[in-house]
């Protein structure tokens, strides 16, 4: 294996090793960066599971009234699972059509809250005013109320998916 | 781009330094078996990429600590990043070891390269301590019994055994204060030594600049750049891709999350460390101390002492044949050992193919006490059979006691339930994660549940269960099943000195008939 003295390399086979030399390091290099770059930066979006969670019935409810709901729901966060509070208001038609909307401002996150004299949801923060329906009546939110899935099931009780 | 670099070297001298590192001058006849050292130094190198990465996402906490492992081996490239560092960390042992004979059979660590040498054995010390804590880690069966036999191997240090336990422990158990300070260990405290000797290590060997052959040669020295770095870079190349395809092939293992509780489990060490495992099974008793400290001192003071023990002026191996006589002899005992340890591996997995009447019984339990209502398919949490339960024990019990300790509010105040229905209940739930629920006939359902909530206090069936009474796993051989019933419903009516209270009052007829049959079958 080991060779007697090597005489001074000649130029084309130094500058074919050297030429292996970078190859090779920038090949493994390269590929651990690639690894790696993908594990910090990667996309880790996990199916993000929503579930049917259970929101009282409908005698719970006033027919075209938005009444809110604090319902407790299971987030994934990478490895960690944690219950979140989360407020949504259920608008039901008296019959068998149930709406739900997040009372979450799509402004800046915050809480809106039900009027019930000008029958407006109001948010706190920054003024913005929805309607009934959720739709934007003024303020600087930039979309209506997020929907939320929603059903009523034959038993009169209400499932909203969250 | 020329003149960033001109000004560039003009401000820092770094072509300089680039030439002091790559001209090396390296005595005539260097060849491969030098390039076992930067096989070891880009394995190293490796780990600590990796290991820095994956800190990304593990979680040193005994609760997520396992869930942060697991989700990073379900990440694509987390899987491969964790393989590297797994498979790597055998590698560089495999690598260390290599460099280490070589260097024995080359006689290099004779004057002045003394201090070199006991530098790389404090870089083996080292690496074998990154292992010891890096097991830990995952906090899975295999990494909480494993550090449990570690520990308690520490405990036979002489004179001072307690304390060095306690250190290593961190708290009265080992649990999360173990953990942070094994983690903490291993990212911070190992590394930064392991960085520092390396350049020490890397210093020396210029200083005194490498051995060479045995029998030095005729001619020029050459530089190490680029003929020896070719020859570095290929063997690193080699063995990169054979860790690249065992980190490619297999996502590392990670068994169930660690239980103290599960008294079936049999520690093993990683494969390095069964040699060591092996030969305290030779030691028995007070003797132990014999093969946990003394023959591995024996021999870790004869390497640190091996350039004052080996005196002559010859590097050849063939003129210190008692010296490399006495190093493959060694060598080829840890081998046998690890062998022989490997060849014992038990089969621990054979004996927990049925679920115990316990599990059995707290599934029972489970469905009686409305568990299912929230932990179904469509439910608030998760379905109790569904995939792995990431929880602890004391966790798992925490909630079947008391709901509202961990999810306020979402059930209705629980009946009070007996201590032994909820261990019941929380074994069915380690269980259940496992295994599917193979199903068992209606007999061994309806008495699981009496056995999971009286029996199991004081009796035991196939290891589990209390140990007051006599064991019932082949109580079949003893009395038949007329016998049996009369005894649980009264047992003083069968023998007025019994110590066991009577059931009679406390099971139905049909409870009773049942148990007894089933007592009666076990031959």
């Amino acid at each position: 294996m080991a060779h007697i003295s090597e005489p001074p390399a000649p130029i084309e086979r130094r500058r074919a090793l050297v030429l292996f030399v970078n190859a090779v390091v920038a090949m493994i290099g390269g590929g651990l960066s690639a690894i790696l770059g993908a594990l910090a930066f990667g996309s880790r979006t996990s199916a993000s599971q929503t579930r049917w969670s259970r929101a009282g019935t409908t005698s719970d409810l006033k027919p075209d009234e938005p009444v809110a709901r604090v319902l407790s729901v299971s987030r994934v966060d990478g490895w960690y699972r944690a219950r979140a509070r989360e407020t949504v208001f259920l608008v039901w038609d008296g019959d068998k059509t149930i709406r739900a909307m997040s009372a979450t401002c799509t402004h800046l996150g915050c809480q809106v809250r039900w009027e019930a004299k000008d029958k407006k949801f109001r948010c706190p923060c920054h003024g913005g005013v929805y309607a009934a329906d959720g739709t934007v009546l003024a303020g600087p939110p930039p979309r209506p109320l997020q929907t939320v899935e929603a059903r009523i099931e034959s038993d009169s009780s209400v499932l909203v998916r969250l | 781009m020329k003149r960033l670099f001109e000004w560039l070297h003009a401000r820092t001298g770094y072509r300089g330094a680039i030439r002091v590192m790559l001209d090396e001058p390296l005595p005539p006849g260097t060849g491969w078996f030098f390039t076992l050292g930067s096989v070891v130094l880009a394995l190293l190198s490796i780990q600590l990429l990796t290991g820095a990465f994956l800190t990304l996402y593990y979680a040193a906490t005994p609760d997520h600590a396992y869930d942060s492992v697991r989700f990073i081996t379900g990440l694509g490239a987390g899987r491969i990043v964790r393989g590297l560092h797994h498979y790597g960390a055998s590698f560089v042992i495999i690598a260390l070891v290599a460099h280490l004979l070589r260097v024995i059979a080359f006689g290099s660590y004779k004057p002045p390269r003394e201090v070199t040498w006991l530098t790389g054995l404090a870089l083996l010390a080292l690496v074998l301590g990154f292992s010891l804590t890096g097991y830990l880690l995952p906090w899975d069966q295999r990494a909480y019994w494993a550090t449990v036999v570690t520990i308690n191997i520490s405990k036979l240090t002489p004179v001072a055994g307690d304390i060095v336990a306690g250190i290593l422990r961190g708290g009265s158990t080992i649990g999360a204060l173990t953990l942070t300070r094994w983690y903490g260990a291993h990212v911070i405290f190992l590394p930064a030594a392991l960085v520092l000797l390396i350049v020490l290590h890397l210093f020396l060997m210029r200083r005194h600049g490498i051995s060479g052959p045995v029998r030095p040669r005729e001619g020029r020295s050459s530089a190490f750049f680029p003929s020896q770095a070719a020859r570095d870079v290929t063997m690193v190349l080699i063995v990169t891709i054979v860790l690249v395809a065992y980190a490619w092939h297999g996502a590392p293992p990670l068994e169930g999350p660690a239980d103290p509780t599960d008294a079936s489990y049999i520690p093993r060490p990683e494969w390095y460390f069964l040699g060591l495992f092996q030969l305290l099974k030779y030691f028995p008793g007070k003797w132990e101390v014999v093969g946990a400290m003394v023959v591995p001192g024996i021999a870790a003071g004869f390497l640190a002492l091996l350039p004052w023990i080996d005196r002559g002026p010859d590097r050849d191996p063939l003129k210190r044949r008692a010296i490399v006589s006495a190093v493959a002899i060694g060598f080829a005992s840890v081998a046998a050992l690890t062998t022989l340890g490997w060849r014992d591996t038990p089969s621990s997995a054979a004996s927990r193919d049925s679920w115990t009447l316990r599990e059995i019984g707290g599934r029972v339990y489970a469905q009686k006490l409305n568990c299912t209502r929230c932990h179904a398919e469509t439910g608030l949490a998760d379905p109790l059979d569904g995939g792995p339960s990431t929880r602890g024990p004391e966790w798992i019990a925490g909630h079947i006691v008391d709901p509202e300790m961990i999810a306020a509010g979402m059930r209705e105040a629980p009946t009070t339930i007996h201590e032994r229905e909820a261990a019941a209940v929380a074994a069915y739930a380690r269980r259940a994660a496992r295994d599917p629920y193979p199903g068992y006939p209606p007999n061994i359902e309806l008495i699981a549940p009496v056995w999971a909530r009286y029996c199991v206090g004081c009796h035991k069936i196939e290891g589990d269960g209390g140990t007051d009474g006599p064991d019932l796993t082949h109580e079949g051989t003893k009395h038949d099943a007329a016998t049996l019933r009369r005894w649980i419903e009264d047992p003083e009516q069968v023998d007025p000195d019994a110590d066991m209270p009577a059931f009679g009052d406390r099971l139905s007829a049909a409870q009773l008939d049942a148990i007894a049959q089933y007592l009666a079958s076990r031959k």
